[in-house]
C-alpha cells in the first residue's frame, strides 16, 4: 500500500495550493472591487490602470498555482 | 396682488464657485474645480467644486512597511549564515523556496496594492448641491454617502498634533440636521480653505 500522501511533504504541497488557490479568489475580489470603484467614481485614466494592475495579478496568481503543481 | 419686483433665480449649476481652478493629476488630494473627475449620479449640469483625499503623507506608515517586507527576506539570507544557521541548504526548504518566494512577494504586492486603493479611494466631494462621501476599506467594503448642502448647519475642522500642523492636514466635519448622517474627512490637505469653501456654499444656498 502507498502511504506516500501521508507524508509531511505532500500534505505541505496540499496546503500550500488551498492558500493559493485562496489568494487566487482574493485577486478576483479585488478585480471586482476595483471595477466597481471605477463606475463609482471616474478619475481619468486611473479604472484603466488599476484594472491593468489586476489583472496582472490575477494572471500572476494563476501562473504560480500552475507553477506549484508542477514543481512541488 | 401683483408682484412690485421679482428677483431672478440664480442658476447655481451654472456657477462655478468663484476659486480658481487647478489641474488635477491622479494623485491628486486636493483639488477645486477639477477637470475630468465624474461620479456615480452625477447630474447633468452639476459641477464638482472640491476634491479631497487623505493627504500624502498618510500613506507613510505602509510604504515604509511596505519598502521593509520587500527587502525583509534578503535581510534574513544575509543574517542566517551570519549566526551559523543553514537554513536553505535543507532539502524540504530548496523543494519549495522558489514558490514561497514569488508567493511571499505577490502578497506583498497585494498589500501595497489594498493599501494605495484605499487611500486612492476614500474620496470627499463637494457640488454646488451636496457633498458625497465614499469610503473605501479592507478591499471588501465600500460606503457612498451623500447630503444636500441645505442639510448641513455647521461646518468645521480639526488640526491636532505637530506633523498635521507643518504638513497643513487635518480633520473636516460636516454636521447634518437631524438623524442624518454626519460627514467626516479625514487627514485632507489645507482643511481651513475646504472649510471655507463649504461654509461659503452653505452661505449661497
Amino acid at each position: 500500500m502507498n502511504f506516500s500522501f501521508f507524508q509531511p511533504i505532500f500534505l505541505i504541497k496540499i496546503i500550500t495550493l488551498i492558500v493559493i488557490a485562496f489568494y487566487i479568489i482574493f485577486t478576483f475580489v479585488v478585480f471586482t472591487q476595483i471595477k466597481a470603484m471605477g463606475e463609482i467614481i471616474g478619475i481619468p485614466h486611473a479604472s484603466a490602470l488599476f484594472k491593468t494592475i489586476s489583472v496582472i495579478n490575477i494572471v500572476l496568481a494563476i501562473s504560480l498555482f500552475l507553477f506549484a503543481i508542477v514543481i512541488l | 396682488m401683483t408682484d412690485i419686483f421679482i428677483a431672478p433665480i440664480k442658476n447655481r449649476h451654472k456657477n462655478r464657485h468663484p476659486i480658481e481652478e487647478s489641474h488635477m493629476h491622479i494623485l491628486s488630494s486636493f483639488s477645486r474645480n477639477p477637470h475630468g473627475l465624474t461620479f456615480q449620479a452625477q447630474k447633468k449640469d452639476e459641477s464638482i467644486i472640491l476634491f479631497l483625499r487623505p493627504h500624502y503623507l498618510t500613506n507613510l506608515p505602509w510604504v515604509l512597511l511596505g519598502i521593509f517586507l520587500f527587502f525583509f527576506p534578503l535581510i534574513i539570507t544575509q543574517i542566517l549564515p551570519m549566526l551559523g544557521i543553514d537554513f536553505f541548504s535543507s532539502n524540504i526548504v530548496a523543494h519549495f523556496i522558489t514558490t514561497y518566494a514569488v508567493f511571499y512577494y505577490l502578497i506583498v504586492f497585494s498589500y501595497i496594492l489594498i493599501n494605495f486603493l484605499t487611500w486612492f479611494y476614500n474620496i470627499f466631494i463637494v457640488t454646488a448641491d451636496r457633498i458625497i462621501d465614499i469610503r473605501y476599506s479592507d478591499i471588501v467594503i465600500h460606503n457612498v454617502s451623500e447630503t444636500n448642502l441645505h442639510h448641513i448647519e455647521d461646518v468645521r475642522y480639526s488640526q491636532s498634533g505637530v506633523i498635521p500642523t507643518l504638513f497643513n492636514y487635518g480633520n473636516l466635519y460636516a454636521q447634518t440636521a437631524g438623524t442624518t448622517e454626519n460627514f467626516e474627512a479625514r487627514s485632507i490637505p489645507k482643511p481651513k480653505e475646504a472649510t471655507d469653501v463649504i461654509a461659503s456654499l452653505i452661505g449661497d444656498e
